[in-house]
């Protein structure tokens, strides 16, 4: 299992004089922070596997900020980010956090706020990050199995007693053991609690982000 | 003459005091520019500051990076001061006097101003600015509000249209005839035609919070320069407003 490189507060501003204080005041507090004058330069630099959070101003020539959210929602991107909004900007504010915006915070803003949010964005990103990477997992073990294995996954995971399945596969209960126990070591599972957990899990996730990206395409 | 027309020196302090209430309305609709403008060096400030009281309470020994957030603190202050000075210009109580200027000057005294607001409507606004210009001799303030209700009134056209196509282009020429033009053209929807020919009368207005004042006010102010102000509506479908000013030796 790798390790995440160290988290890294990504401000996105394109007034000079608010990036560069507000990457002193990250520093300041020992806050690695990087900064981008645009949303395209941001697109064009920013790699998803870096963990962090992102310091987004709302409104900037070019691509606004909302816009640049949307375009990382269709990507799929799971890094939080926290918007920065400036007086009357309210309207925007709601829209970016029903599109899933991790906070807002309006301009000028005090450093314990803004110190607040981004500390929860970067624990919300490390916790993100851990579910990704075992939904990975889980679904590198699904592929792993067997077709007939598979199948023996399914009914088990809709509760059907291996004598049932012995007959709906037409083979032997003894078979249906030998699978079953194979199943689970694959899986990794000590139980079957554990299993349903975890094939609920991918698919509520694998869902999400389907109907997430729909929406979006919808719009 | 009837006893009901007041003499012209009271007319023209009517469209004295006019001109300057429709600015501070102007000024009014572009609060939320301004405020977004003021905001940029303020929260700057307030981050530097606060950057230095924590790295002072780290006991950070780095001075250089501390006197440079200091330096910056204070350029900042400048430049909200800048801005507010810029804005005093614009709403000083009304001046009588006419002098010789240069209209590309005008322009540039406004053009900060009228950006943010473009910036914060998101709308592209690009300036043409003809590189030798008549000078023209006006009175400085009226003339600038002429092009700020030319510019506001594109921008609340635009407000209609999908942000790629919300463009401003304000350009500055010089006619065959030597006389100096300011035009505001924009991708807008245009012009009603119901209300094209009364567009300049008073109190006609299509915006739902709109006094109908600012292109009467606009014209009024043009013609006393003895110019004119026209409508022409663009190819594009947007809206072409344009005012001529006579040049200085011309005799205004």
């Amino acid at each position: 299992m790798t390790k995440d490189p160290q988290a890294i507060v990504v401000v996105v501003d394109d007034d000079e004089a608010v990036r560069s204080s507000t990457r002193l005041l990250l520093k300041s507090v020992g806050l690695p922070a990087l900064t981008y004058s645009s949303a395209q330069e941001f697109l064009d630099n920013h790699d998803p596997q870096q963990p962090g959070c992102v310091v987004l101003d709302v409104r900037m020539p070019g691509m606004s900020g909302l816009e640049l959210q949307q375009l990382l929602n269709l990507r799929g991107a799971i890094i939080p980010v926290i918007f920065i909004t400036g007086h009357g900007d309210i309207p925007m504010a709601v829209e970016a956090m029903q599109h899933g915006a991790f906070d807002f915070l309006q301009k000028p803003f005090r450093d314990q706020d803004l110190l607040d949010r981004v500390q929860r964005a970067l624990e919300k990103d490390a916790v993100n990050r851990v579910q990704m990477r075992e939904k990975h997992r889980i679904r590198e073990r699904l592929d792993s199995l067997t077709p007939r294995e598979r199948e023996i996954l399914d009914l088990m995971t809709r509760g059907k007693p291996n004598k049932v399945m012995a007959a709906d596969l037409g083979v032997s209960q003894r078979t249906v053991e030998i699978h079953r126990a194979r199943v689970m070591e694959k899986m990794g599972a000590s139980s079957l609690a554990q299993l349903v957990r975890m094939v609920m899990d991918l698919d509520q996730a694998s869902l999400a982000t389907e109907t997430g990206a729909a929406n979006l395409a919808a719009r | 003459m009837t006893r009901d027309t007041p003499p012209p020196e009271e007319l023209w302090a009517l469209l004295q005091r006019l001109t300057h209430v429709s600015r501070l309305a102007t000024m009014g609709e572009m609060a939320a520019g301004i405020a977004h403008e003021l905001n940029q060096p303020l929260t700057a400030i307030a981050s530097y500051a606060q950057a230095c009281d924590w790295l002072l309470a780290r006991g950070s020994t780095d001075t250089a990076e501390i006197r440079d957030a200091l330096q910056q603190i204070t350029a900042q202050g400048l430049r909200a001061g800048e801005i507010i000075r810029r804005l005093r210009n614009l709403v000083r109580t009304p001046d009588t006097h006419r002098v010789l200027t240069d209209c590309n000057e005008l322009i540039q005294e406004l053009k900060g101003l009228a950006l943010t607001d473009a910036r914060v409507h998101n709308v592209r606004l690009d300036l043409d600015l003809a590189p030798s210009l008549p000078q023209v001799i006006v009175n400085r303030g009226e003339i600038q509000q002429v092009v700020l209700n030319l510019l506001r009134n594109a921008v609340e056209a635009l407000e209609s249209m999908p942000p790629e196509r919300r463009h401003i282009l304000l350009r500055t020429g010089a006619t065959p005839e030597g006389m100096v033009e300011i035009g505001v053209f924009d991708t807008g929807p245009g012009v009603d035609r119901k209300i094209v020919d009364r567009l300049f009368a008073p109190f006609v207005t299509t915006k739902p919070s709109g006094a109908g004042l600012g292109l009467a006010i606009s014209r009024s102010i043009v013609e006393a320069h003895r110019g004119t102000l026209r409508y022409r509506p663009e190819g594009t479908g947007g809206a072409g407003f344009m005012f001529c000013l006579p040049h200085a030796q011309g005799g205004a």
